[in-house]
């Protein structure tokens, strides 16, 4: 016990210092941002950052990254409330009960009761992952190179199952990424492979090219499609606190929650996800009259939010532990440690004790900013939705591009996304999730 | 949406075998991404029986792609699947333009061109564009990335370069 506090406290010296403040404060302000614009989601955003944070300490910018992981969940909720746009998959259950609050002039009692459930999951799920840590780090050091490698087997037939859409198209695509991690000069023989004589290539393609053309570039392309069309009805907010009653009503919820997303959230595949449905599955079961659900019932909103908050923590706990990325944006951050020259696995938490518990504690300050930039803010936040996606996306092409560019200061880097943006549309078109895909060329980078 | 294209499905299946045409063309895109993996891989070696070559894993790796995409082909016959979707050529056609540009100009003129090029170009791939308003804000939008960029994060992005006269 004591040594998890002394732990946490080495976490929160370095959390609070005023370089990583300010980057955890940047990467919650993106994280609302993008969560409230439909349109641009965690994954993407993350990898369009990904390039600038190399200019950044490996702490501070893991730090930012994971900061618009969670705000992301945040403000995913404040468009879902307000006008029935979920800013995030994660969201999508609370326009159920969410948006009827708000037509009944209950708007600010639900963003209220949503940002103190997501604060409460977040505190919770941040001990679990303190406390949990230990144990399976103890654990993942006891492995070795054939235990970790089942593993990783398993990691990836989990994320199959958990797919989506079909499980013989995400294998599929697995393998793809995995072909892609083999291209560059062979690390056993020195030979040239698969880079079909391009001198690019020859170090490998990285990450960051990748990430950016098949997810984010490719993102875009699909957002390009669908005619835009949003439904500005504004409400007045009405107050932001809840009241006792609704406070009581709320509680539990909360707590099943948290429970729920903590531990679906753990689990490899799309965790985060899920939470926030079992969670309004189950408020729905105990509740004495499950006619209110879906007109506006507070547990509706209450518990869902706990739990996709709980999740998007409880998700970093196999990445942090067993060096495993359970979804797509642990992918990333795998991505993001491994350019940083950090080896994630079991090691990181002795090896890299700072950064290790700096996150932890990160993740608890980043709860604290994101309940006070959501709730005075959140009209700032609606107003952003009129910006139009016409213009969005220019400027998101524009720092995308300088972005990958930095990274090498490679012109054919930049060329090299635009080949993969068009790859990852004719993914998308065939039916092929590409998130595997990224996973499959992190796991065999990693091999 | 399945519904719609479940709909569709019964429509052609009178007419042609292909029964899921999304799934059959996704197969062939797998088994045509497995031959190009092992022609490119030909004259690696692929190492004997204690030594692993360069060339085991890709075509390995290949091999189960293939397998799979003609799994997807056949079952695309026989199973109902997925209409194949809308393709549109003019979003990725601009938008690779426009990134092609970026990355063709940022060494020999510099960001203050290559960004506005990005901006505009791309703009040409949506239907909503409006391009006054289009070309203003891609002058203020470099404006902003040079700031950011170059002059707080110090990245090393060339902003203007005229041969012999200027370089920023």
């Amino acid at each position: 016990m004591s040594d998890l506090l002394s732990n946490l406290a080495l976490g929160f010296a370095t959390a609070l210092s005023l370089q990583n403040l300010g980057l955890a404060f940047i990467g919650c302000m993106v994280g609302t941002l993008i969560g409230v614009l439909p349109g641009i989601g965690p994954i993407a955003t993350i990898t369009m950052l990904l390039p600038i944070t190399f200019n950044f300490e490996p702490v501070g910018a893991l730090i930012m990254l994971a900061g618009i992981y969670y705000g992301a969940q945040y403000g995913g909720s404040t468009t879902a409330i307000l006008v029935n746009i979920p800013g995030e998959v994660t969201a999508i259950v609370t326009t159920l009960d969410g948006h009827p609050m708000a037509k009944q002039g209950r708007a600010g009692v639900a963003l209220g009761i949503a940002a103190i459930g997501s604060f409460f999951a977040g505190c919770v799920a941040t001990l679990v992952i303190a406390a949990l840590a230990r144990p399976l780090v103890k654990l993942a050091l006891l492995f070795g190179p054939a235990e970790y490698f089942a593993l990783m087997v398993m990691g990836l037939a989990f994320a199959v199952v958990l797919a989506s859409g079909s499980v013989p198209k995400a294998m599929a695509m697995i393998l793809f990424g995995l072909l892609l991690s083999t291209v560059g000069t062979d690390l056993e023989t020195g030979v040239e492979r698969l880079t079909f004589g391009i001198p690019a290539l020859t170090s490998g393609i990285d990450f960051a090219v990748l990430a950016m053309g098949v997810i984010g570039f490719a993102e875009v392309l699909k957002n390009l499609e669908v005619p835009e069309k949003r439904d500005l009805a504004k409400q007045p907010i009405g107050r932001l606190l809840p009241g006792r009653e609704d406070l009581k009503a709320s509680v539990w919820p909360i707590v099943r929650g948290t429970l729920v997303g903590t531990i679906l959230g753990i689990l490899p595949g799309n965790g985060a996800v899920l939470g926030p449905y079992a969670s309004y599955t189950i408020e729905k079961k105990v509740a004495k009259d499950p006619r209110r659900f879906g007109r506006g019932a507070i547990e509706g909103v209450a518990g869902p939010e706990s739990a996709n908050n709980a999740g998007a923590q409880s998700s970093f706990i196999p990445l942090l532990t067993l060096g495993i990325p359970p979804n797509a944006v642990m992918a990333l951050m795998v991505g993001a440690m491994t350019i940083h020259g950090i080896v994630p696995g079991p090691l990181v938490m002795s090896k890299n004790a700072t950064l290790f518990w700096g996150m932890i504690a990160s993740m608890w300050i980043g709860n604290l900013m994101l309940l006070v930039i959501n709730l005075p803010l959140v009209g700032i936040w609606v107003k952003l939705l009129d910006v139009p996606y016409r213009l969005m996306y220019p400027a998101i092409l524009v720092f995308s591009c300088i972005g990958i560019y930095s990274v090498n200061n490679s012109p054919s880097d930049v060329l090299l996304t635009g080949i993969f943006a068009l790859i990852g549309y004719a993914l998308l078109k065939l039916g092929f999730e590409t998130a595997p895909l990224l996973l499959g060329f992190v796991l065999g980078r990693l091999m | 949406m399945s519904e719609s294209a479940g709909i569709r499905e019964d429509r052609a299946r009178r007419r042609i075998e292909i029964r899921a045409p999304q799934d059959f063309a996704a197969g062939i895109a797998l088994v045509v991404l497995a031959l190009i993996a092992f022609w490119a891989s030909a004259e690696l070696g692929e190492g004997r029986f204690f030594t692993v070559g360069p060339a085991l894993l890709p075509r390995m790796v290949a091999t189960l792609i293939g397998i799979i995409g003609a799994g997807l082909v056949v079952s695309g016959l026989i199973k109902d699947g997925d209409a194949m979707g809308r393709w549109t050529l003019r979003g990725p056609l601009f938008i690779f333009i426009s990134v092609a540009a970026f990355a063709l100009s940022i060494r020999t003129i510099g960001l203050a061109l290559a960004g506005p090029l990005v901006a505009v170009i791309s703009g040409a791939a949506s239907p909503e564009t409006r391009p006054r308003e289009l070309v203003l804000f891609a002058l203020v939008v470099t404006a902003l990335s040079i700031a950011l960029f170059r002059y707080l994060l110090h990245l090393p992005i060339p902003i203007l370069i005229i041969p012999r006269v200027l370089v920023l």
